[in-house]
């Protein structure tokens, strides 16, 4: 386990930057309790831990440390960055756009299915198009995260049956990736 | 044969050599001794000892065993394929450069975040631009359509208005003609027909 180089760092922050607004800042900067989190690479993968658990992780050899704190994503061997939906929670708290979904949008998503106009409760107010946002259910919990097909003025001209938001990852995961969702 | 042949070959050669050497220190050690034992006659064997060394092996193997390092030579380097990747600056420190004080962070974060944030601008100013085109040509386009279902309907009531011109006239003269010739039971009798 390592900490990240200039250039991952800029790669994994405009990936999380395309999601999250300004306050993606908070996730760096030390709490009021002066605990600090920081960004961890492991083989591939990008986790975000406490400092103290970093430091703590260590002792451990590295092909024995399966996971450590939350992981954000994977980095890929052409030095991209894939987000991971288990980093849905550090999204959702700092996420720029929201799309709230009504009930009979939540069990298409879950099941790997975009979101359709149709399923559109709310959207956030300028949002332009081909940008990241956070889908939410009516009751705001967090179900995934994926990327608008049109401006949101242009969505309330739509069909009910075209493609509102592609999706990016969900919950649903969970189940579906169950085997390879944390393997190396 | 092969292994029998090369020591053959190269005692030969040894041999040939050793004759050589052997001769030239004959040839020398002869030349001292006449030299030493008479002074003035014999000087044109001097000069033909000159002319030998020039031309003679011994002097050019001489030459050769003077080596030059490359840099005392300082030819052109050969041309060979670098990449890029490859060179890296002599006083540069080697490996990764980690980022871990906050600072550094903040700094990446800040630069990202700036360049994000004038992307979704520009995205917002085209798609506002896109969208006043769009109402702008929608708003053209409905116009026309009006006028189109302006001139159409002044078309239909001129035709009808022809019409009922033509049949007014053309009823009332016959109605007249007829009304003026039949009988009242008769024009009766055809108002339900028409009817």
């Amino acid at each position: 386990m390592r900490s990240l180089t200039e250039e991952e760092t800029r790669t994994i922050f405009t990936k999380l930057a395309a999601y999250t607004g300004r306050s993606l800042n908070a996730l760096i900067t030390p709490a009021e309790d002066g605990t600090q989190s920081v960004f961890r690479l492991q083989g591939s993968r990008v986790y975000y831990m406490r400092k103290e658990l970093a430091n703590l992780s260590v002792s451990f050899p590295r092909e024995a440390l399966l996971s450590c704190g939350t992981m954000v994503g994977k980095m890929t061997k052409t030095g991209k960055f894939r987000i991971n939906l288990t980093a849905l929670d550090l999204l959702a708290q700092h996420a720029r756009y929201k799309v709230w979904i009504k009930a009979n949008g939540v069990m298409p998503l879950l099941y790997g299915g975009s979101v359709l106009k149709a399923h559109v409760a709310r959207f956030s107010e300028d949002c332009p198009e081909n940008a990241g946002v956070i889908i939410l259910d009516s009751n705001d919990v967090p179900l995934g995260f994926g990327v608008t097909a049109r401006s949101s003025a242009q969505i309330a001209k739509l069909d009910p049956t075209s493609i509102a938001v592609h999706r990016q990852a969900d919950s649903g995961e969970y189940l579906r990736e169950e085997d390879t969702l944390f393997t190396t | 044969m092969a292994p029998s042949k090369g020591p053959n070959v190269g005692g030969a050669k040894g041999v040939a050599k050793g004759g050589a050497k052997g001769g030239k220190s004959s040839s020398l050690s002869s030349a001292s001794r006449v030299s030493k034992s008479k002074d003035g006659p014999k000087r044109p064997p001097a000069k033909e000892q000159k002319t030998k060394p020039r031309t003679a092996q011994e002097n050019l193997k001489r030459k050769k065993k003077r080596v030059y390092t490359e840099k005392e030579l300082d030819l052109p380097e050969l041309n060979q394929i670098t990449p890029v990747g490859v060179i890296k600056p002599k006083g540069k420190k080697k490996g990764k450069t980690f980022v871990d004080d906050a600072e550094g962070m903040m700094t990446i974060l800040a630069m990202v975040n700036a360049e994000k944030e004038g992307q979704i601008e520009s995205k917002m100013m085209k798609a506002r631009q896109l969208e006043e085109i769009r109402e702008a040509k929608r708003a053209e386009a409905e116009a026309r359509m009006k006028e189109r279902k302006n001139k159409f309907d002044d078309v239909k009531d001129s035709i009808r208005q022809k019409k009922k011109g033509g049949r007014g006239d053309k009823a009332a003269e016959p109605t007249s003609i007829k009304d003026s010739i039949s009988k009242p039971g008769r024009s009766k009798k055809k108002t339900v027909a028409f009817a």
